[in-house]
């Protein structure tokens, strides 16, 4: 009877030390592909190289998840997340930027236009 | 312990020492670039201003790796939460210039149509300036008379018996050109001449070709069919003598008609 005792205690504990282990990301993950796909929708490529890095801890990322290696797939798949996410701002920086010189260009023209006429 | 294997030793020792003191540092770094990269952000109103979940998330990565720093044996964890930190310190600072950018791209895309309208409204008075300066041109060149305004093109035009219009017409036909485009509601009669030489029916044919020939550039130059109409007069209605050759190139000759401004014709002669 006592040993029976000890062994649910022991299977309890055991079972206990499993939940505080690390638990499989998977919101995380979804939350890192969805950021990957969004920074690829806005046209970040190879060009960025925080577009590069999350690629590859996302494929790490979901090679640790095949592993159970959960800790690690976490790590990863955070860091890929805001890699990911730092390449889709970079991109529509530079549109932005892009599209400022040409506002910049039409008012110099309009300027020089304007100062032609008078 | 003999001499190799106390070298061995050594150099195992120190191998560690190395490792040992080259993961520290390393965190030590990134926590550092952490802190800086957080430190600019914080600073930066705009920053608190239209990134403030990112400044916030750096800021708490950062205490995160801070706190873990002081346990041994996290160098792993410490790294990831300063590059996290890293991150969202980057990302606020990439946000802050993409909203600085489209708050300016707003400004000076109502610079471009406040341009955009000026430009339009100076086109449009030169425009008028234009018309006036046109209207005037013909009026000097042209000559009221009992059909209307008439505008005559120089017996240089043509050749002898030739219909096709020499090169020295087209300045005279742009402005035309343009004075039509500039009055829409006025039409014209193009009226052809020649001298006396030939048979009657060789100068009626000769001079509706040139009609015709000064009718066709306005067409082609983007002037409607509908307001012109080309005629021929033959040897009819000489301006001046047919004795000399002088007198006969003048009379080779096209007038242009003009309507009034409400389009109304005088009639043919």
């Amino acid at each position: 009877m006592i040993h029976r005792r000890t062994l649910a205690i022991a299977v309890a504990l055991v079972a206990l030390a499993g939940c505080t282990k690390d638990p499989a990301p998977i919101e995380q993950m979804r939350l890192t592909e969805q950021a990957v796909a969004q920074a690829k929708a806005v046209g970040a490529d190879e060009q960025i190289p925080e577009m590069v890095l999350a690629e590859q801890k996302l494929a790490r990322a979901q090679k640790n998840m095949n592993e159970q290696d959960y800790k690690r797939a976490r790590m990863f798949a955070e860091q890929a997340e805001l890699d990911a996410r730092l390449a889709e701002g970079r991109v529509l920086t530079s549109k932005s930027e892009k599209q400022l010189a040409d506002l910049n260009a039409r008012i110099k023209r309009l300027h020089k236009q304007l100062g032609a006429m008078q | 312990m003999n001499p190799i294997a106390y070298r061995l030793f050594a150099a195992a020792v120190a191998t560690v020492l190395l490792t040992g003191c080259a993961t520290e540092p390393d965190a030590e770094q990134s926590l550092e670039a952490a802190r800086d990269s957080f430190q600019k952000v914080k600073e930066d109103t705009d920053a608190l201003r239209y990134a403030p979940r990112d400044v916030i998330r750096a800021g708490d990565s950062l205490s995160r790796a801070d706190r873990l720093s002081t346990y041994w044996g996290s160098d792993a964890d410490v790294q990831h939460y300063a590059y996290l930190s890293q991150r969202y310190s980057a990302i606020a600072a990439e946000h802050t210039k993409l909203s600085v950018n489209q708050e300016r791209q707003a400004k000076l895309q109502m610079d471009v149509e406040r341009l955009q309208l000026n430009l339009r409204e100076a086109k449009l008075l030169s425009v008028q300036q234009q018309g006036k300066w046109l209207e005037e041109q013909i009026n000097l060149a042209a000559t009221e008379t009992n059909r209307g305004l008439v505008l005559t093109l120089g017996d240089v035009l043509f050749d002898a018996s030739d219909a096709e219009l020499k090169p020295a017409a087209n300045r005279t036909l742009l402005k035309l050109v343009q004075f039509l485009q500039l009055n829409p509601r006025r039409v014209v009669r193009v009226e052809g001449y020649t001298d006396n030489r030939g048979s009657r029916e060789e100068n009626l044919e000769l001079s509706k070709a040139r009609a015709q020939a000064v009718a066709d550039t306005l067409i082609d130059l983007g002037i409607d069919q509908s307001r012109i109409q080309a005629v021929g007069y033959g040897a009819d209605f000489p301006v001046t003598e047919n004795a000399s050759s002088r007198g006969r190139a003048q009379n080779r000759r096209v007038e242009i008609v003009f309507s009034d401004d409400q389009g109304k014709l005088g009639s043919d002669r």
